[in-house]
């Protein structure tokens, strides 16, 4: 009987984090580059009250036997990476790879973290960076007397100047790409670390035959949250939260039958 | 005790234990491919039982003595995600796990390190055969009804899919099902469908039903045994009345 109040407390407490991963989901639903995360649950261990296999009598043994499961919990929140929708900025800065790549960029500790959220500017000394002052690498630096940026497909960057016809090259954007990247490693501001379950990142240019995926200018990644989905899960969740709670709630009573049994 | 007493108590002792049944099912509801286990109630007899001498009958206590798992088929849900696989029909997909070979249908794959295909503890998919399907990183992966794996039409490995009689085979939890010691496995006859999972098959209004219908059971048993005890009681109080 306590077991049916910890199976359903179990099933509460993974609906709480089902919902805490839903919440996040739909507050990043408008960050550019955000990969939303699905929760995944498993069941936990069985206690076997009659093991299967034990005698029954002397010439029958119990062909099935009565197992009693211990609840549920949360095994993962995988990171989806499916392709967001773009959307048109005009800007020349601002960059998606329509494919399976990552940019990379250098953070402040000197470590490379791994992006998918285009959207860079200049610094005060003509280097493309991110929202956050951090390079984006291999480093790009266009003059201030630059006039148009034009960044290719395949990542080459250039820039004409004034009353000038030929283009200048700025350099070359690389991607990178990972084994796994759903063990890939949050840490904030739309950046990720590679792991032991993610593999190292393979770097090449884009559209190569890496599977890396090209670049268009002018665009931003939406989230690939579907704000219909999330809803639908949140739903879901909150009824097998009431569910549960309809569980303690019923072994509650019968508890309390047992008790009033003794007159 | 009599045996009002006797078989209420039994009763409501088997009403805990489908109760603790449709408590690890209705916390199971969001577990992907996770089959619900129901009760199967019997009748106990003791071996020294004799049948009553007036009726012939034999005096029987209910009790669940197995539960049996209902592996309908769950509703499929897509996830757009192409390491998502989900069988529609009968079947198991194989795992190779630490502790020896486990089956589950929670189609929830990634890649592992060196490429493998792996299930989400990180245990390689088992191909026919028993070996691993190792996959190129950042190419397509298509998945054919048969579970035969396949990037850039280059064939990779089969996914391994086989189903047991459902008396040699047990739940050993983290959504993984074990094979008893000589069951024989067969082929599964169910196909491979990519891109969806398969959602637990614990209905979540038909449990309301079975909590409901479970629990007025149980009050009706806890009635049945304070009749009983007041009929003890007037035995004991009113019959044996010296006047």
């Amino acid at each position: 009987m306590i077991r049916a109040l910890y199976s359903a407390a179990s099933g509460m407490t993974a609906q709480q984090l089902n919902i805490d991963n839903i919440a996040n989901n739909l507050a990043n639903a408008n960050t550019a580059g955000y990969k939303t995360r699905r929760a995944q649950f498993q069941d936990l261990l069985y206690q076997n009250v009659v093991t299967p296999g034990s005698s029954a009598g002397q010439s029958t043994i119990i062909p099935s036997g009565l197992q009693l499961g211990l609840g549920t919990r949360a095994s993962s929140n995988e990171i989806i990476f499916t392709q967001g929708s773009f959307s048109s900025t005009g800007n020349p800065l601002d960059l998606v790879i329509q494919g399976n790549g990552f940019f990379q960029i250098q953070q402040a500790s000197g470590t490379t973290a791994y992006t998918r959220a285009g959207s860079f500017q200049l610094n005060a000394t003509g280097t493309l960076v991110t929202a956050n002052g951090n390079p984006l690498q291999p480093q790009i630096t266009i003059p201030p007397t630059a006039q148009s940026i034009t960044i290719a497909t395949d990542g080459t960057v250039t820039y004409t100047l004034t009353g000038q016809i030929q283009a200048q090259n700025a350099g070359q954007i690389t991607l990178a790409n990972f084994q796994n990247p759903a063990g890939l490693n949050s840490i904030g501001q739309s950046l990720y670390l590679p792991t032991d379950a993610s593999g190292d990142a393979t770097i090449g240019t884009p559209g190569g035959t890496e599977g890396l995926g090209t670049l268009q200018q002018g665009y931003v990644e939406e989230s690939n949250v579907s704000v219909v989905d999330e809803f639908i899960n949140l739903i879901t969740s909150q009824r097998a939260y009431e569910a549960n709670s309809k569980v303690v709630k019923a072994a509650d009573e019968m508890y309390q039958q047992v008790n009033n049994l003794k007159q | 005790m009599d045996s009002i007493s006797i078989s209420a108590a039994s009763g409501m002792r088997a009403r805990m234990e489908s109760l603790e049944l449709l408590a690890n099912n209705l916390a199971n509801v969001e577990t992907g491919g996770y089959k619900a286990d129901r009760e199967f109630y019997s009748l106990y007899s003791s071996l020294d039982a004799t049948a009553d001498p007036l009726t012939g009958e034999i005096t029987t206590l209910p009790v669940i003595e197995k539960h049996w798992t209902d592996f309908s088929q769950g509703d499929f849900h897509a996830t757009g995600n192409q390491l998502d696989f989900a069988i529609d029909g009968g079947g198991l997909f194989g795992i190779n796990t630490p502790r020896g070979v486990r089956y589950t249908r929670n189609g929830n794959f990634r890649i592992g390190t060196g490429g493998a295909l792996t299930a989400a503890d990180g245990s390689p998919v088992r191909a026919l055969g028993g070996g691993q399907i190792v996959l190129q990183p950042g190419v397509a992966v298509e998945v054919l009804p048969d579970g035969s794996v396949q990037q850039g039409g280059v064939v990779s490995g089969q996914m391994e899919l086989v189903s047991f009689d459902p008396a040699t085979f047990n739940k050993a939890g983290v959504n993984y099902y074990a094979a008893a010691p000589g069951a024989t496995a067969k082929p599964g006859t169910g196909t491979v469908v990519q891109g969806k999972l398969e959602s637990s098959n614990v209905g979540a209004a038909e449990s309301a039903v079975r909590l409901v219908a479970i629990l007025r059971q149980f009050e009706m048993l806890q009635k049945a045994m304070l009749i009983g005890n007041d009929l003890n009681r007037a035995a004991i109080q009113e019959v044996a009345k010296v006047t």
